[in-house]
C-alpha cells in the first residue's frame, strides 16, 4: 500500500496548480434511482443512490455518463468549494455511448464555474490526468496515467454497442464515472469503465472526444437520435479462391457481406454476397480497415461519426460489376431488444394471473430461463430474421397462482405464437387479442403442440381477486 | 454416463461384508462373466476412435445358445469375451443383435459348445410394486452373491441410450461392488425378472429392463430384418385441465392430446394429426394421463400396449376425437426409420461419416456430436444446433440430415476460414445438401473451377479452388495423418 500512496502524492504535487483550476469545472453528482423489477413488473422498483462525477461544458451544461443518471428519480449536483446540493435534471441521455447532459434549474449554480474545452485524441504513451469523486473520500481526487491503447471496445452500459475507446493505466474507480480526463488543460476523454481488480489491473477506459463531440452535435437539434448502423455483418476476405471467384482484382481490398438485417439501413441497398470496396472514398482493406486520422480503424468508424439522415457512399462489387450505392442511415431498431434498457418502466400484461412480458435483455437477466425455445428465439432474434414477422417476443414470464390458471405452470417461459388463431407480433397484439369477445381464449406457444385454454368468464371472475391478492396496482403497462 | 459410473466405483471401494454364496442351482449354471472392450468414435475428429474402455457385466444364457446383456455393456465393442465364473474358461463372443432403444443385446460364443452345460434361464414376470427379487453378481471364486431388491415403481420411463420410452422397473437395491456393473440380472424363483441397466449408488436404486421387454426383444430379434420395437412416433400431453377439456368438447372422462408427430412414422402414416385427442387404443379407453389398466402391470401408459405388446406390422385400432367428432383409425405399428431421422439420437457401432475438402471438415449433425460438449451439452454446445435437436419437427418437412462444417484444418486452400466452425451447410455448387452423399456428389461438379459453399450462418458463402483442392488432397491427408478424406 505504501508505494501507492507515495505515487498519489507525487501526482498531486505535479498537478496541484491546474487541479485548482479544474476544480472550478468539476461537479459531484448524487443520483437517486429506481431500478425496475422485471420479475414483478408492476412494482415501482427498489430505491438506490449513487455518486458520480460530471464537468461543466459551454452553455451552462454538465456532462457525465449515462449510467450515472440512468433510472434517476432525483438528482443533485454540488461543486468544489460550495457544498450546497442543487437540484438537476437530465436534458439528454445517450445509452448507446454512455453519455448524458444535465441542466441545473438554479442559474446561479454556474457562477464561478469554468466550462472545459475539448482536445483531440491523445498520443499513445502520453500522460493524462483523471479527475473525479471516487470511493475513498468525499473530496476531489486526481489520478494520473498514460494512454495505453486506442481501440474499439464494448460499452458495458448498453451491453450491445462498441465504439472507439481509449485505455489508460490510471485508476478509475466507482465514483470516477463521468469525470473528465485532461491533457494540457483540455478534455481528452470521459472516464467511464474499468475492470475490477481481480480481472485486470491498471486498466481504465475513457470515452474519447470523437464520441463525446458526436453526442454534443447529435443533441444540438434538441433530440438524441442514437448511433446509426449499416445493420450488416461482414467477413474479412483473405481466401485467394474466394477473391478470385468473386472477381476481386485489387490486392488486399474488400470485405464480404454476410447478413443484411431486415429493417436496417442497408436493406435494399446492399446484398448478401456483395464485396464492399470503399466507403466515402476510403479504400476498405480485406480485414475491414480504412486509413483514417493517420491510423487504421474499422470502416464502420465512418458510420459511427454520422447522424440520422446522413448517408454513406459505398463502392461494391456485385456479380463482377462495380456499383456505387448510397446508403441512407437509419436506426438499427431490432438491436434494442438485446441491449440493456433504462428509464423505461417494464411493460407487461396480467391476464387471468398470467404475466406476459416482452423478451429483452433485462427480462432474460432477471429470470435466467432455461427454456430451449425461448433461449433460441432471443439469441437468434436478429440473426435468423425472427424480428421480421415478430418485432417483439411476448413470453409468459410468470404465473400468479389462482384457480383460473391451475394448469398453466407447464407453459412458463414459453413464447406466445397465436391467440385464438391469430399470429401475435408483439405484446400489444396479445393485449388486443385477449380483449376480444370469445367463450374461450386459446393461447398457442412456439414449439408446443398443446394450447393453453382459458375460459373468458373464469378470467373475468378472477380479475379483482388476483389484483387484490397479489397487490397489482395496474393490470397492464403496454 | 460418466458420473454414475464414477460414484459406483467410489462406493464399492468401501464395500463391507459380502453375502453368503448361494447354493449352485440353475441360475449359476446360466450366468457368465462378460467383458467388453469398447471404443467409441471421437465426433470432433470423426476419423479417430477414443481410447478403449473396458466394461464388465453378468450375461444370462437364453434360448438358442445365446447370452443376453444390456446394449450399453457392448456399445461400440471391439472385443467381447465370455468367462465361465468357476472354471475361468474363456471364449471370444460375437454380437449377434443389439437394440439401443431397449438397451438389450444378445451375444454368441465363438467357441462351439462353450455354453455346453448351461441351461437357458426362463423369464419371470410380471411384477408389481413391492415385489421382491434378487440381484445376482459373482464372487471372486465364482460363487453367486445375491442382494435383495424391492420394486418401488412399475411405469413407462425414458431408457438411457436415446430416451425412448418403455416399461421400466425401479428397485431399491443396496448393491455391493463386484466386477460387472453394466449388466446385473435380477432373479425371482431362479427365473429372470429383468436386467439392471443403471444403478444409482448414492440413492441405492436401480433401473431395470423388465421381462416383458426382454421377451419381446428375444422373440423379434431372432427374426431376419429386425429393425427395433415398433414406435408410434408422436408426443402427447395429459388432459387434466378442465378448461381445455371443455374447449375440446370432450364428453369422455379420459383422453390425451397429440402435441407433436414425427414425419413418416406409424402415427402420422395412419392419419393421426397434431391436436387429435386419443380416446382409446385397441378398444381400451385411456384416462386423462394416457394410462390404461394393464392386466400384468397395473395402470401404465398406453405406449406399452402399442410399442411393446403389439407385434410389428400389426394394426392397432385407435379412437380419436377431432373437431368434436369421433373417428376410428388403424395404426400399423412399425419401427422408426433411422435413416429418416433428422438428427440421429444414438450413433453406436457404425462409424460416423465425414468429408474433408480443402481442410474444411463436414459431418452430419447427430446427438453424439452434441454430446461431445460434455454433460451440460444442451447449454454449452452451439445453441442453434441444440435447438435443431430439440425441435426437429420445426424444420421443413423432409429437410434431410443437417450437414455442418464442423471445423477447419488450416491448409493453403482454407486461408481465411480457420476460425469457422459449426455452420449449417445449405447448398454446394447450387445443389441442396441433405446428406454427406449429397455433398460428395455436389463437390464433384465445381462451377467455373470453384466450389461454392453456402451456409446458414456468416460468412454465408465460402469458395474453394477446385483444382487446388484436388491437387492438395494427398498433402492434406499426410499432414494431418487422416486415414481417408471421406467416409460417407
Amino acid at each position: 500500500m505504501r508505494p501507492i500512496f507515495a505515487a498519489v502524492f507525487l501526482i498531486w504535487a505535479a498537478v496541484a496548480a491546474p487541479a485548482s483550476m479544474v476544480g472550478e469545472s468539476l461537479v459531484r453528482i448524487e443520483a437517486t434511482g429506481q431500478s425496475p423489477d422485471y420479475k414483478a413488473p408492476w412494482n415501482p422498483g427498489s430505491v438506490e443512490s449513487g455518486v458520480g462525477t460530471g464537468f461543466v461544458i459551454a452553455g451552462d451544461r454538465i456532462l457525465t455518463n449515462a449510467h450515472v443518471v440512468s433510472n434517476a428519480r432525483f438528482l443533485t449536483v454540488s461543486k468544489e468549494g460550495d457544498s450546497r446540493p442543487y437540484s438537476a435534471r437530465v436534458l439528454h441521455i445517450a445509452h448507446d455511448c454512455d453519455l448524458a447532459m444535465l441542466a441545473v434549474d438554479a442559474p446561479e449554480f454556474f457562477n464561478g464555474t469554468t466550462a472545459l474545452e475539448f482536445g483531440g485524441i491523445p498520443a499513445i504513451e502520453s500522460t493524462v490526468s483523471v479527475y473525479g469523486y471516487p470511493i475513498g473520500g468525499t473530496r476531489l481526487s486526481v489520478t494520473r496515467g498514460i494512454v495505453s491503447r486506442i481501440d474499439f471496445q464494448a460499452y458495458s452500459h448498453s451491453g450491445m454497442d462498441s465504439h472507439l475507446t481509449i485505455q489508460i493505466d490510471a485508476a478509475i474507480n466507482p465514483g470516477n464515472s463521468g469525470g473528465p480526463v485532461l491533457q494540457k488543460g483540455k478534455v481528452v476523454g470521459v472516464a467511464f469503465q474499468g475492470y475490477s481488480g481481480d480481472v485486470a489491473q491498471n486498466v481504465g477506459y475513457m470515452i474519447p472526444t470523437p464520441v463525446v463531440l458526436r453526442f454534443l452535435q447529435d443533441v444540438e437539434d434538441g433530440r438524441y437520435d442514437r448511433y446509426m448502423d449499416l445493420a450488416l455483418t461482414y467477413e474479412p476476405l483473405f481466401n485467394p479462391a474466394a477473391r478470385k471467384a468473386l472477381g476481386v482484382t485489387q490486392d488486399d481490398r474488400g470485405v464480404l457481406v454476410g447478413r443484411v438485417y431486415a429493417g436496417g439501413s442497408s436493406e435494399g441497398h446492399i446484398r448478401e454476397g456483395d464485396v464492399l470496396l470503399s466507403i466515402d472514398g476510403l479504400p476498405i482493406s480485406s480485414d475491414g480497415s480504412i486509413p483514417l486520422d493517420s491510423d487504421r480503424v474499422p470502416f464502420t468508424e465512418i458510420v459511427e461519426r454520422k447522424f440520422k439522415g446522413d448517408s454513406v457512399a459505398i463502392e461494391l462489387l456485385r456479380d463482377n460489376r462495380t456499383l456505387q450505392v448510397t446508403v441512407p442511415l437509419a436506426n438499427p431498431w431490432p438491436f434494442v431488444l438485446q441491449s440493456n434498457l433504462y428509464d423505461e418502466k417494464p411493460r407487461y400484461l396480467v391476464f387471468g394471473g398470467l404475466v406476459f412480458q416482452p423478451v429483452n435483455k433485462d427480462f432474460m437477466e432477471a429470470h435466467s430461463p432455461g427454456a430451449a425455445k425461448l433461449k433460441y428465439l432471443f439469441e437468434y432474434f436478429i440473426e435468423d430474421g425472427i424480428h421480421r414477422t415478430k418485432p417483439e417476443l411476448a413470453v409468459l414470464g410468470s404465473i400468479l397462482p389462482d384457480s383460473v390458471n391451475s394448469y398453466a405452470e407447464d407453459f412458463r417461459y414459453e413464447v406466445v405464437s397465436k391467440i385464438n388463431g391469430q399470429a401475435m407480433r408483439d405484446l400489444a397484439d396479445v393485449a388486443r387479442a385477449l380483449e376480444e369477445k370469445h367463450e374461450f381464449h386459446t393461447i398457442e406457444f412456439e414449439g408446443n403442440g398443446r394450447p393453453l385454454v382459458l375460459e373468458a368468464k373464469a378470467v373475468a371472475d378472477s380479475r379483482a381477486r388476483i389484483k387484490q391478492r397479489y397487490g397489482i396496482a395496474s393490470e397492464k403497462n403496454l | 454416463m460418466k458420473l454414475p459410473i464414477l460414484i459406483f466405483l467410489l462406493l464399492f471401494g468401501i464395500a463391507l461384508a459380502e453375502d453368503a454364496p448361494a447354493p449352485a442351482g440353475s441360475a449359476s449354471n446360466a450366468l457368465f462373466r462378460v467383458q467388453s472392450n469398447n471404443q467409441s468414435y471421437d465426433f470432433f475428429q470423426p476419423w479417430s476412435k477414443k481410447p478403449p474402455v473396458n466394461r464388465r457385466g453378468v450375461g444370462v444364457v437364453v434360448e438358442n445358445e445365446r447370452v443376453l446383456v444390456t446394449a450399453e455393456l457392448v456399445a461400440n465393442s471391439t472385443f467381447i469375451e465370455l468367462e465361465h465364473p468357476v472354471t475361468g474358461d474363456k471364449s471370444a463372443a460375437t454380437l449377434e443383435r443389439v437394440d439401443y432403444e431397449v438397451n438389450l443385446a444378445v451375444l454368441r460364443a465363438d467357441k462351439p459348445e462353450f455354453l455346453g452345460q448351461s441351461t437357458p434361464l426362463p423369464l419371470n414376470g410380471p411384477a408389481r410394486v413391492g415385489d421382491l427379487a434378487e440381484a445376482v453378481q459373482f464372487e471372486a471364486n465364482g460363487g453367486l452373491a445375491k442382494t435383495q431388491a424391492r420394486l418401488t415403481s412399475v411405469a413407462t420411463a425414458p431408457y438411457p441410450v436415446d430416451g425412448a420410452v418403455f416399461l421400466l422397473y425401479k428397485a431399491a437395491l443396496p448393491l455391493q461392488q463386484r466386477d460387472g456393473s453394466f449388466t446385473i440380472p435380477l432373479l425371482r424363483d431362479g427365473h429372470l425378472l429383468g436386467l439392471v441397466m443403471r444403478y444409482d449408488a448414492r440413492n441405492q436404486t436401480a433401473d431395470i429392463v423388465p421381462g416383458v421387454v426382454i421377451r419381446r426383444f428375444l422373440e423379434e430379434s431372432a427374426k431376419p430384418g429386425y429393425a427395433g420395437f415398433p414406435r408410434l412416433g408422436m408426443s402427447f400431453s395429459d388432459l387434466r385441465d378442465p378448461q381445455l377439456r371443455r374447449h375440446l368438447r370432450l364428453q369422455e372422462p379420459g383422453g390425451v392430446l397429440l402435441t407433436d408427430i414425427t414425419p413418416h412414422a406409424s402415427a402420422e402414416s395412419a392419419g393421426l394429426r397434431k391436436g387429435d385427442v386419443i380416446l382409446a387404443v385397441n378398444g381400451i379407453p385411456l384416462d386423462q394421463d394416457g394410462h390404461y389398466e394393464d392386466t400384468d402391470h397395473g395402470r401404465i401408459t398406453f405406449s406399452h400396449l402399442t410399442n411393446t405388446l403389439t407385434p410389428p406390422s400389426t394394426a392397432v385400432p385407435v379412437t380419436i376425437l377431432r373437431d368434436g367428432k369421433k373417428l376410428d383409425l388403424a395404426v400399423t405399428m412399425r419401427p422408426l426409420d433411422r435413416n429418416k431421422s433428422v438428427i440421429p439420437s444414438h450413433h453406436s457401432d457404425s462409424p460416423p461419416g465425414y468429408l474433408v475438402a480443402g481442410g474444411l471438415v463436414f459431418i452430419e449433425l447427430s446427438r453424439a456430436y452434441l454430446r461431445e460438449w460434455g454433460p451440460n451439452w444442451s447449454s454449452t454446445a452451439p445453441q442453434r444446433l441444440v435447438h435443431y435437436d430439440a425441435f426437429p419437427n420445426d424444420l421443413p418437412r423432409d429437410r434431410g440430415r443437417l450437414v455442418i462444417l464442423s471445423q477447419v484444418l488450416p491448409t493453403a486452400d482454407s486461408i481465411g476460414y480457420e476460425h469457422l466452425e459449426n455452420l449449417v451447410v445449405t447448398k454446394v455448387n447450387g445443389q441442396e445438401i441433405r446428406s454427406l452423399k449429397d455433398l460428395s456428389k455436389a463437390l464433384s461438379k465445381p462451377v467455373n473451377g470453384f466450389h461454392r459453399i453456402e451456409c446458414e450462418e456468416d460468412p454465408k458463402i465460402l469458395f474453394l479452388d477446385a483444382a487446388s483442392v484436388e491437387k492438395n488432397r494427398d498433402t492434406l491427408r499426410d499432414h494431418y495423418s487422416l486415414p481417408a478424406l471421406e467416409r460417407l
